[in-house]
């Protein structure tokens, strides 16, 4: 078996400094609520982890889950990070194609057998196996085949965590989420569109630290991260208390950046780091660039309504039925009145 | 689908179809009765004028009852203001009215309509005391008297615990809170709290009939 | 201390503790089944119930303020007394026959059928206890009219023969005789013939053709019989063409008090064929409340049309001719307070006019507090008076009265109803009250301005 350099030989090789790399721990280590004196074992354990191999399967996905996590902070420590695992197989970023591609998958899986991680970005259809295939295997044969030999799987986006937008009414090519296929294995739900590529190589670090995966939700996604809802971690939310709200995207309430409740903002039933972590480095997030909250790291965020709509907003049927309901209504008072006037009139004549 | 979207949709869906319709059931099931035509000469002005005079009059106090019905009163005031302004002075409310409305109207900071709920539901609590230890109400209430002041202090527990949160996630106080209001809804058209709408055909026809007296209303 | 039914308390000093539980009394009229009975009050109530009470029944709050208005809770802090727990029973069958939800009340048994029990309890309830003063109609905040709906429920307890026997028997009486007291038509003529020598004042009687048809209430005619003379001084006084009938005279309606309303509107029927026959444009009507409210309110609707004529209390008919200076008067030196009867100025709508007269009298007019429309009630109303078991009862809520009149320190008690006077008189006698309740109309009959002729 050939030698594989520890993360710590390859981070030293790419030039990360010691304190760069503290510092990541010393993020990480928050991220994930750790205590300060597990830092130095993150920083261990990192160090000296065999690369562990990945192997990265996409399936009906826009490639936008992988092009947040290799484009947007580069280069960071975590973009290098990334570097340091042995990313087996991903079809978007290796070279190889076709029957090389698969072969790698094969050989990686082989060799790993136990062991690897499968990340998994894109949703799986259901409705008839040719909707979406890779080398000729349909998605479902290919994953089922996959994580057969993992010790766990992440889905990275809300496609692979729920479904996503290929799952959105009326659903056409019956696309389901990794959990709902994979019963026998750990899944790791990483949803958002995109997710926060810190987030990720969190949870991969937690498992190189420590060998196991966060603690999940109800959603399977980690509570270290999927713990509080946006509203909560809002900026803008002293503005919400005071009743102060921007009415339109061009008022002067959404000028002065008041809460963006009235536009629809789903930060209060959205669970999500972004309100903390925010992206590109720590630069921005939705709400602070002025726009409502989607809630895309929530299950079917796209079939709640509109995304404009204010979050109390009933979602009532139509005006038809309520006039059936109305309708309803005046028949069943006529026959009971009806039916009071008979007795009384049947009552009259005894009397 | 979750408890959220099953509660504002489908249950809240049904709750406006059973209030529509059970409002307009028992409406008409008394005022397609069998009314008594008055021949008498009339003294004053009968007609819908005297009806809008005792609908509006009648929300406050003659002075001779004043002190004796003090502390009922000024709880009912309480409780009905502080319902009307929890339910429609509050943005996310009127947000919600909008949705179907097509219109809003300016809210109250959301630490005013707090106090004010809470100040409505010591009101209510107050209200359930005399409820219970006035000789009085415990002989004339009954079932619905208490079944309806649950299922009116519900929606505004529930609302005054979403910010409290307790610990309990945002999403699944909203949906309890959304099918606590779907509960009283649904309640509203049958039992007592059908006086909302009651009450202008109470104090209306007693209008009408002693207006035209010239009589005291 | 004990005390045995929540009001007797045992005399400690007494020789020998003892006590005699309170008699109750149920009364029963006619031969009936017990079953008969409840299915007979049942299909009453029903037949009652129409878009105003069944706003009524189906609106209540059950807030309870009704009782802090009512003379019999105030003075006895009995629950039961709560006058919209006197509607229980009405309420009862409005919701399980004829309310809107009337097939689940019966479905699922939500409001039981009515029982004979309650029925006798009620007896109590809708007779000993509620004058039909409607004073808790005020202070109710939906504006329901309990009072109005007592009476109605009566009709089922009359037709059940449920109700208390002296209120029967003195309407069966005024059905049969033409009069409560049995002033019959000879005996009217008697008194109206003796007051008319007594006085030395013309009294018309039994005119073919007149304008205004006179007619008294036979406590008038039997207690108080000057008060025949002075309608009559008054009504000759203005130079109407006037007279009082032997075919209608009787002014009171236990038709109407008792529940019978065939009783009722036999006794209104009287009335208003007189005076059509007589060509009449006005009935007056004497000194009694519940006169008022049988014929100035219920008598076109007894007709079944609007009555050809106009109907006034003596009180309208006085403020009328004295506000247009047809009728003058001397002026009297002397504090007064008025009583105001029920049936005439809450329920009527007849407030302004005593006021008026008395201010033509020049009295110093003392109003009470609360009075007016807020008035409480005299007790006797509604046929209380004629029960004999709820003397105790009257006399305990006129104490309210008593407090009401002495707060105003006004040296005349003055009213407008026989029956209010009557029931003074009682209560006067009972405590030794040193008051004594005197007539509107006689003050101003006594005090006419001699005519210039």
């Amino acid at each position: 078996m050939k030698y594989t350099p520890t993360v710590g030989e390859i981070l030293q090789a790419k030039g990360v400094s010691r304190r760069g790399f503290l510092k990541y721990c010393a993020t990480t280590a928050s991220l994930l609520a750790l205590p300060p004196s597990m830092i130095p074992r993150i920083a261990a354990a990192i160090e000296n982890a065999r690369r562990p191999s990945v192997i990265w399967l996409s399936f009906q996905e826009c490639t936008g889950c992988t092009e947040s996590l290799t484009r947007s902070e580069s280069p960071t420590v975590e973009g290098l990070i990334f570097d340091a695992i042995s990313l087996d197989y991903h079809h978007t970023l290796q070279a190889a194609s076709g029957d090389q591609a698969e072969a790698a998958r094969h050989a990686a899986m082989e060799e790993n057998y136990g062991s690897y991680l499968v990340l998994v970005d894109g949703s799986i259809p259901m409705g008839n196996p040719g909707f979406s295939t890779i080398a000729g295997i349909s998605n479902h044969d290919m994953l089922m085949e996959t994580v057969a030999g993992a010790a766990a799987v992440v889905s990275i986006g809300s496609c692979a965590a729920f479904g996503g937008i290929p799952a959105a009414r009326p659903n056409p090519t019956g696309a389901v989420a990794v959990r709902d296929l994979v019963k026998d294995k750990p899944v790791v739900n990483i949803p958002g569109c995109p997710p926060i590529a810190m987030v990720m190589t969190a949870v991969l670090t937690q498992f190189l630290t420590f060998g196991e995966l966060p603690k999940l939700d109800k959603h399977g996604r980690p509570v270290a991260f999927f713990g509080t809802t946006i509203h909560d971690r809002c900026y803008r939310r002293p503005f919400y208390e005071q009743g102060k709200f921007a009415e339109t995207f061009d008022d002067e309430g959404a000028k002065a950046g008041w809460c963006l409740y009235k536009l629809g903002c789903r930060g209060p039933t959205t669970y999500n780091a972004c309100a903390t972590v925010k992206w590109n480095i720590g630069t921005s997030f939705p709400i602070q660039s002025g726009h409502p909250c989607l809630g895309c790291s929530e299950p079917d965020f796209w079939d709640k309504g509109g995304f404009y709509q204010p979050l109390s907003t009933g979602h009532f049927g139509s005006g038809a039925k309520l006039a059936g309901a109305a309708a309803a209504g005046v028949a069943l008072g006529a026959v009971a009145a009806a039916a009071g006037r008979k007795r009384q009139s049947k009552y009259t004549k005894e009397a | 689908m979750d408890l959220l979207e099953l509660a504002r949709g489908p249950v809240l869906q049904a709750a406006a179809y059973i209030l529509v319709g059970g409002t307009i059931w028992r409406l008409l099931g008394i005022i397609l009765l069998a009314k008594k035509p008055d021949y008498s000469e009339a003294r004053g002005p009968g007609g819908l004028g005297a009806a809008a005079k005792v609908i509006w009059s009648r929300a406050y106090t003659a002075e001779p009852f004043k002190r004796a019905t003090l502390y009922p009163k000024i709880m009912g005031y309480v409780l009905h203001v502080g319902l009307f302004a929890t339910v429609l002075l509050f943005v996310p409310h009127i947000v919600f009215f909008e949705g179907f409305l097509g219109f809003g109207w300016p809210g109250l900071p959301n630490s005013i309509i707090f106090f004010i709920g809470v100040a409505t539901v010591i009101s209510g609590v107050a209200l359930l005391v005399r409820r219970l230890t006035s000789p009085v109400l415990k002989l004339i209430s009954n079932f619905d008297d208490y079944f309806s002041w649950f299922v009116t202090m519900l929606p505004l527990v529930t609302g005054l615990l979403i910010p409290i949160r307790l610990g309990i996630r945002y999403e699944t106080l909203l949906a309890v809170h959304i099918l606590s209001v779907a509960l009283l809804l649904i309640w509203l058209p049958f039992g007592k709290l059908g006086h909302t709408f009651l009450v202008f055909l109470t104090r209306g026809t007693t209008g009408m009939v002693f207006e035209r007296r010239g009589a005291k209303t | 201390m004990t005390t045995v039914d929540g009001r007797t308390t045992l005399d400690r000093e007494a020789e020998r503790l003892a006590y005699k539980p309170p008699e109750v009394r149920h009364d029963t009229q006619g031969d009936m089944t017990t079953e008969q009975r409840v299915e007979t009050a049942m299909h009453h109530f029903v037949k009652d119930f129409n878009t105003q009470t069944a706003s009524y029944l189906d609106g209540c709050v059950h807030c309870g303020m009704c009782a802090d208005a009512c003379h019999y809770f105030v003075r006895t802090d009995d629950p039961r007394y709560t006058p919209i727990w006197k509607m229980e029973l009405f309420k009862q069958a409005y919701k399980r026959e004829v309310g809107p939800f009337a097939f689940f009340y019966r479905l699922f048994g939500f409001k039981k059928k009515v029982t004979i029990d309650q029925l006798e309890e009620w007896q109590h309830l809708l007779y000993d206890s509620c004058t039909v003063c409607g004073r808790c109609s005020l202070v109710c905040p939906m504006g329901i009219d309990i009072a109005g709906m007592v009476s109605m429920a009566r009709h089922g307890m009359f037709k059940a023969g449920l109700i208390p026997h002296e209120l029967h028997e003195t309407a069966k009486r005024a059905a049969e005789t033409g009069s409560p007291l049995g002033i019959t038509p000879e005996k009217f003529k008697e008194r109206v013939e003796w007051m008319a020598d007594e006085h030395e004042v013309d009294i018309p009687l039994n005119v073919e053709k007149a304008d205004v048809l006179a007619v008294m209430s036979s406590i008038e005619i039997q207690k108080y019989p000057e008060s025949i003379a002075a309608t009559a001084k008054i009504l000759n006084a203005t130079g109407e063409s006037w007279t009082f009938s032997t075919d209608g005279y009787e002014a009171t309606n236990f038709g109407m008090l008792s529940g019978n309303l065939e009783w009722q509107k036999a006794a209104s029927m009287k009335l208003i064929d007189t005076a059509i026959k007589l060509g009449a444009k006005t009935l007056v009507l004497p000194e009694c409340g519940h006169a008022y409210m049988a014929m100035r309110w219920m008598g076109a609707n007894m007709y079944g049309k609007p009555l050809p004529f106009k109907v006034l209390h003596i009180t309208e008919y006085l403020a009328d001719v004295m506000n247009s200076g047809r009728l003058k008067v001397k002026k009297v030196d002397k504090s007064v307070t008025f009583h105001d009867p029920c049936q005439v100025s809450r329920r009527g709508g007849a407030t302004q006019a005593p006021r008026d007269v008395l201010k033509h009298l020049g009295v110093d007019f003392r109003e009470m507090p609360n009075g007016g429309d807020y008035n409480w009630c005299c007790g006797g109303g509604g046929g209380v008076i004629t029960i004999k078991r709820a003397d105790e009862l009257r006399h305990r809520v006129f104490k309210l009265k008593m407090d009401q009149m002495e707060a105003t320190g006004a040296e005349e008690l003055l009213s407008s109803c026989a029956n209010c006077r009557q029931s003074f008189d009682d209560s006067e006698q009972h405590f030794g009250w040193n008051h004594s309740m005197g007539s509107l109309m006689e003050m101003v009959a006594e005090n006419l301005e001699e005519q210039k002729s």
